[in-house]
């Protein structure tokens, strides 16, 4: 039984609105993070994974389970949805353990199974009253908690960093971390692209439904070879630095630092680029540092929505 | 236990209490106790007067004895002081036209225990003599029959399954709720079936209860040793089946409303149809007939409901099953409809999806 989760050719759409088109991944164990901007198809690809909603075409597999069989699925299976609301009167405990009764775990397993998901998100205190009641923060909590207490094989999380604080982030993050090191899936989607970019193994960039590109962070810059690098350079002399760098056909632009000590080069050649810094400065020019302005998802989410600007 | 039946049991425990004490469901209450208020009201009523009356109860035999043609003072002298003694005058145009007559108008009412006696006079004469028991166990049997086939089957019970059984699939949609459902590792039929479960024990509980105590309220003004006679011969059984049509009803339109509740975004639109499709199917021919819930549970009343002279025999053919289906057989009857039903609704849970900004 294959352990990653594939799409095959799926389409959605909603009615004549266009959900996500002929999307083929392939999700291997560990963290993954769906990004795209809102409307972009990220919460159908999720939708779609978990049986909420079922696709026009193409086939979906999550660990060789069909998502139209909930019965089986979900044993394996956690989702913590955008969806806000939860079933009406219900506390944070009866909304965890309601689920773990569906389960089927006795009573006194659901109990326990409860306190021990609650106490992972530090909600022990407002576990008794109504979610209805609680701050967004806190129903970001409970609806993680709920998906996680019964051990799921995958995890799926939409926009689960939204409304939380600081600490409860990094702690929330931990236990993604914890979860993928067993080798699980944990499968997030999130707009704050610098959460993603830190934590994920893999990204998937989604835009107008279709995916633009997937893999690790870095793979997927590297096979983005038209995508120009930015790098800052800070050099005593840098006018002269940039007449240099804007006699080469690969270097796209060059903006001088105010301070006229710094420079901003986009580059479509970084192996080009580092050559010709060796030159530059086994020229005689000083060079005090390099870093690379856009080693982050959101640079190159930019570049490849902006189609390739 | 089987996964699926514990499964079952869960989601109709957590269901049920939604399903009794829904705020969008209260009016239900209001449905199924409306009867039994009418019927204490008029027990009240009717227990008042004869109390009232008691004290001053008139031999059966005189009351009975009095004719057409006697006059005012001889009734009275002859029965004594009446329970009511109401006299008026009307001006009418004589013959000519043109004079005014005057008419004088009298009315005495006694009571021998159990019925009163109202003797209407005309200038002095007596003109008309109605006699009418207060309460009898005849009438209020009939009388209930026709408020339970007319009112509450074909409303009450139609209606509140309405608000109960829609509730169950569309209120989570409406709640964006659904997704707790079918997130859990649950088969969309064994949902289906608690939550159709959860319905049907509060809509048992709230109109079988109903049905209960409209009976007793519709016995309470009765005189007591015909109760207990009652009691003691056919009231059991007619209470019996009374409360079995009303059970078999929730089973019956709660599996329609739970489909429609599945296959509709507007509860109005099933409705129309649904009460249509009943009020017309004494029309239909014999087979399309017993797609009807009305058909077996009009079978399985204990008295048919009192139909006057004067209506129309169109109307007649509404009001009651053109060829009633033996007890038996309208109990499967209304089972296999409601497997059907239900059937379909299964179809339509596992194709359902979780689109809460369509709904």
């Amino acid at each position: 039984m294959s352990n990653e989760i594939i799409f095959s050719e799926v389409s959605k759409f909603y009615g004549e609105v266009l959900g996500v088109n002929r999307v083929s991944l392939n999700v291997p164990p560990g963290i993954t993070s769906l990004v795209g901007p809102n409307g972009s198809g990220k919460t159908t690809l999720m939708n779609l994974m978990c049986g909420l909603i079922h696709a026009d075409q193409g086939t979906i597999s999550v660990r060789g389970m069909s998502p139209r069989d909930p019965e089986k699925l979900m044993r394996s299976m956690g989702y913590c949805t955008q969806f806000d609301a939860a079933p009406r009167g219900y506390s944070g405990y009866q909304f965890v353990s309601a689920a773990l009764l569906l389960h089927g775990y006795s009573a006194a397993e659901a109990d326990e199974r409860t306190w021990k998901a609650i106490d992972r998100v530090n909600l022990r205190e407002a576990a008794h009253r109504k979610v209805a009641g609680y701050s967004k923060g806190m129903r970001q909590r409970i609806r993680l908690a709920q998906s996680i207490a019964h051990e799921p094989e995958v995890l799926i999380l939409d926009e689960p960093l939204n409304g939380l604080d600081p600490l409860v982030r990094a702690e929330t993050i931990a236990l993604f971390r914890e979860f993928a090191a067993l080798g699980r899936h944990v499968i997030l989607s999130s707009h704050v692209l610098q959460e993603v970019d830190v934590i994920s193994d893999q990204v998937i960039l989604i835009a107008n439904g279709s995916i633009i590109a997937e893999g690790q962070i870095h793979n997927v810059r590297e096979e983005m070879s038209e995508h120009p690098s930015q790098f800052l350079i800070r050099c005593p002399d840098a006018a002269r630095v940039a007449s240099l760098l804007f006699a080469e056909d690969h270097i796209t632009e060059v903006r001088l630092h105010a301070d006229r000590m710094g420079l901003l080069v986009l580059t479509r050649s970084r192996e080009r680029f580092s050559h010709l810094l060796n030159e530059i400065v086994l020229g005689g020019q000083a060079i005090e540092s390099i870093v690379q302005a856009d080693a982050n998802v959101d640079s190159l989410y930019e570049y490849l929505i902006g189609g390739g600007r | 236990m089987n996964l699926w039946a514990k499964q079952v049991l869960t989601i109709a425990r957590l269901e049920v209490r939604k399903a009794f004490l829904s705020k969008r469901g209260l009016w239900v209450y209001v449905l199924a106790l409306f009867p039994a208020v009418i019927f204490l009201v008029h027990g009240f009523d009717v227990k008042l007067k004869r109390q009232r009356w008691s004290s001053q109860i008139t031999d059966h035999a005189l009351l009975e004895g009095v004719q057409a043609g006697e006059t005012a003072s001889d009734v009275r002298m002859r029965l004594g002081p009446p329970l009511m003694d109401r006299e008026f005058g009307r001006r009418r145009r004589g013959e000519d036209g043109e004079r005014l007559e005057e008419e004088r108008y009298r009315h005495l009412r006694y009571f021998d225990g159990q019925r009163r006696y109202d003797f209407h006079f005309t200038n002095g004469v007596l003109k008309e003599k109605f006699e009418q028991p207060l309460a009898t166990l005849e009438e209020n049997s009939q009388v209930f029959a026709g408020v339970f086939q007319y009112f509450y089957l074909r409303l009450a019970v139609f209606f509140g399954c309405l608000g109960i059984f829609m509730n169950l699939f569309r209120g989570e949609m409406l709640d964006k709720t659904l997704h707790f459902w079918f997130l859990a590792p649950v088969r969309r039929e064994v949902l289906l079936v608690g939550k159709y479960g959860a319905g049907l024990v509060a809509a048992a509980v709230i109109f079988g209860a109903g049905t209960i105590v409209t009976f007793l309220a519709m016995l309470w003004g009765l005189d007591p040793a015909d109760v207990q006679a009652y009691w003691q011969s056919a009231g059991p059984g007619h209470l019996f089946w009374y409360t079995v049509a009303t059970v078999l009803g929730c089973v019956g339109y709660g599996s329609v409303f739970l489909a429609a509740g599945l296959l509709m975004r507007n509860p109005i639109i099933p409705a129309v149809v649904i009460l249509f499709w009943e009020a017309i199917n004494g029309f239909l021919p014999a087979v399309l007939q017993k797609l009807s819930v009305l058909y077996y549970l009009q079978s399985l009343c204990p008295l048919p409901p009192p139909v006057d002279k004067e209506v129309p025999a169109v109307m007649r053919v509404l009001l009651a099953p053109a060829e009633p289906a033996p007890a038996a057989l309208a109990i499967l009857g209304l089972l296999g409809v409601t497997v059907l039903v239900l059937w379909v609704a299964s179809r339509a849970v596992r194709r359902l999806e979780v689109n809460y900004a369509t709904d």
